[in-house]
């Protein structure tokens, strides 16, 4: 691929956005759309309808298999924006006494305003913040944790920095006080091992395109006994939890990208990657990597270029597909709320980016990824010599906590 | 967001970046803005004599446009008599290379930094000559 500025075909390092279909994906997806292939609804009784169910059976075994649960315990949906916000409504739906909610300041948007719009419904919300390194404290979490609390919602690998949080300890902590915990796993399959039963997860959030299949379907998985109401109504599909005809084609993309997404096979590739572009960026002078390298999933670095307005570093990246850890509005940057609640200033949040790698990135892409950085960064800070401080500051007046690249 | 041509072109090459290296003869004055919330900073310096700008050079920390926007006032400048750097019109620059008006409020900053070189230079006449 040409990584020259302005080609139209930048490098892509953006895995942790989303991810191109697996061929195998595709073949098994084709499979179920024709007339000569498993079209048919899967809630009918006829053989076709039975063909169908049986390839929605096999998808559900193989995703279940990637993260060591009970396969009849998933729910299919759009995707992990759904089934967050299942998770989070339907729970506290059912809920009848416990009317609290715990969860971080680092979650997906899908969470955090789920868990808004539940507030404004008279849930109280206790939103737990993470450290300097981008991780949930267990004990921290445990003590928001209150008679009434219903659910305790923590993701597993953070989108924007990659740091692994503590789900085990966090799950130990909810089942000692009988509260379910809800863990958002999207960026957790096929990057490191993910085992429900191991982990002593209640429910989890699923997606497909994060793991080369297709956008569109992902699925909730449920431990059975937990209590929980459907969003959606007019159906008896999928127990009445998610009502509609199931996709049997988005199905068994998934179930086949789950299938291949092993994180043994995978991760020490995607490991490589990373630490290869952590080492070559240390060679520019002020740079730092947002969270604690060491605890991070191997398919994202995020790292902060204090001194360049992050705007204007995309754009001189932009042979690069990369994103920032930001929501850029038009005239008023917006910081990543993950990297200010890690303590960063506004100015190192924007100037902050997040690469993420896939099973096909190369060690020749991310030298090259290298290069450009390290010709844009310090031509960028060339022509801002002399701005304020407030410009190359990493952190909201406190000292740099974990995460420096030196 | 998108980016002109214009927009890319002086991002890439920034004409009339840095600072005015040995100015020979008149005066020499600088101002700066910025705005924390909008994430920009500009600074100008400008060389007048006799009631002429002879270079016009900046630094920026800021967006393309705004880089770029700052590139087209210094050349424009160029040339010019000082009174401009009062009356410079940043959305005529805006126009000129095709940036979204959201971002007129950062290149706002670019007229405030240039009439902050006026203000100098004003100073700068007063004050008695050495010797």
């Amino acid at each position: 691929m040409s990584a020259r500025p302005g080609s139209a075909t930048p490098i892509y390092l953006d895995y942790a956005a989303t991810s191109p279909v697996r061929e195998e994906v595709v073949a098994e997806m084709l499979g179920c759309l024709g007339k000569d292939g498993a079209f048919a609804n899967p809630s009918s009784t006829h053989a076709l309808g039975r063909a169908a169910a049986r390839i929605v059976a096999q998808a559900k075994v193989r995703i279940a298999a990637r993260i060591g649960a009970d396969p009849d315990g998933l729910v299919f949906t759009s995707g992990a924006t759904e089934a967050n916000n299942l998770a989070l409504v339907g729970v506290l739906g059912a809920s009848r006494a416990r009317r609290h909610l715990v969860t971080t300041l680092i979650e997906h948007k899908s969470v955090l305003d789920c868990a808004r719009a539940l507030e404004a419904k008279g849930t109280e919300v206790t939103y737990v913040r993470c450290g300097p390194d981008g991780i949930v404290d267990p004990d921290a979490l445990e003590r928001a944790i209150r008679p009434d609390t219903a659910l305790v919602s923590v993701m597993h690998v953070n989108n924007e920095t990659g740091m692994i949080q503590p789900i085990a300890e966090i799950a130990s902590r909810c089942r000692a006080r009988e509260i379910p915990l809800h863990v958002d796993a999207a960026q957790a399959v096929g990057k490191i091992p993910v085992d429900l039963r191991a982990l002593g997860v209640d429910l989890c959030s699923l997606t497909a395109h994060k793991v080369g299949g297709p956008k569109g379907v992902g699925a909730l998985w449920i431990r059975p006994g937990i209590s929980i109401e459907p969003m959606l109504h007019g159906g008896e599909q999928q127990r009445g939890l998610r009502p509609g005809t199931l996709p049997t084609h988005q199905i068994a993309g998934m179930g086949k990208a789950f299938e291949l997404a092993d994180p043994e096979v995978e991760g020490p590739h995607l490991a490589d990657l990373r630490r290869r572009l952590r080492d070559a960026l240390a060679e520019i002078d002020d740079v730092h990597v947002n969270g604690d390298f060491d605890r991070g999933a191997p398919h994202i670095l995020n790292v902060a270029f204090p001194g360049v307005d992050g705007e204007a570093l995309r754009f001189a990246l932009r042979g690069l597909a990369v994103s920032a850890g930001s929501a850029c509005m038009a005239d008023s940057p917006e910081a990543s709320h993950v990297l200010s609640t890690m303590g960063l200033s506004d100015a190192a949040a924007l100037a902050s980016i997040r690469f993420s790698f896939g099973p096909t990135t190369t060690a020749d892409e991310i030298d090259t990824a290298a290069r450009l950085i390290a010709e844009a960064v310090p031509r960028l800070r060339r022509l801002a010599l002399g701005a304020p401080a407030w410009c190359r500051e990493l952190r909201s007046g406190r000292a740099t906590g974990p995460g420096g690249l030196r | 967001m998108e980016y002109s041509f214009d927009v890319e072109r002086r991002f890439d090459s920034p004409a009339g970046a840095g600072n005015i290296e040995a100015p020979r003869g008149g005066a020499v004055a600088h101002g700066e803005a910025e705005d924390r919330s909008l994430n920009v900073w500009i600074r100008f310096e400008v060389q007048a004599d006799g009631g002429t700008i002879r270079e016009a050079r900046f630094r920026a920390f800021g967006c393309p446009h705004t880089i770029a926007a700052a590139s087209w006032a210094a050349e424009a400048l160029r040339g010019a008599p000082v009174e401009a750097l009062r009356s410079f019109d940043v959305d005529a620059a805006r126009r000129a290379l095709n940036v979204p008006k959201e971002k007129l409020g950062k290149l706002l900053r670019i007229e405030d930094a240039l009439r902050a070189c006026a203000e100098r230079l004003t100073e700068a006449a007063l004050e008695p000559l050495e010797g």
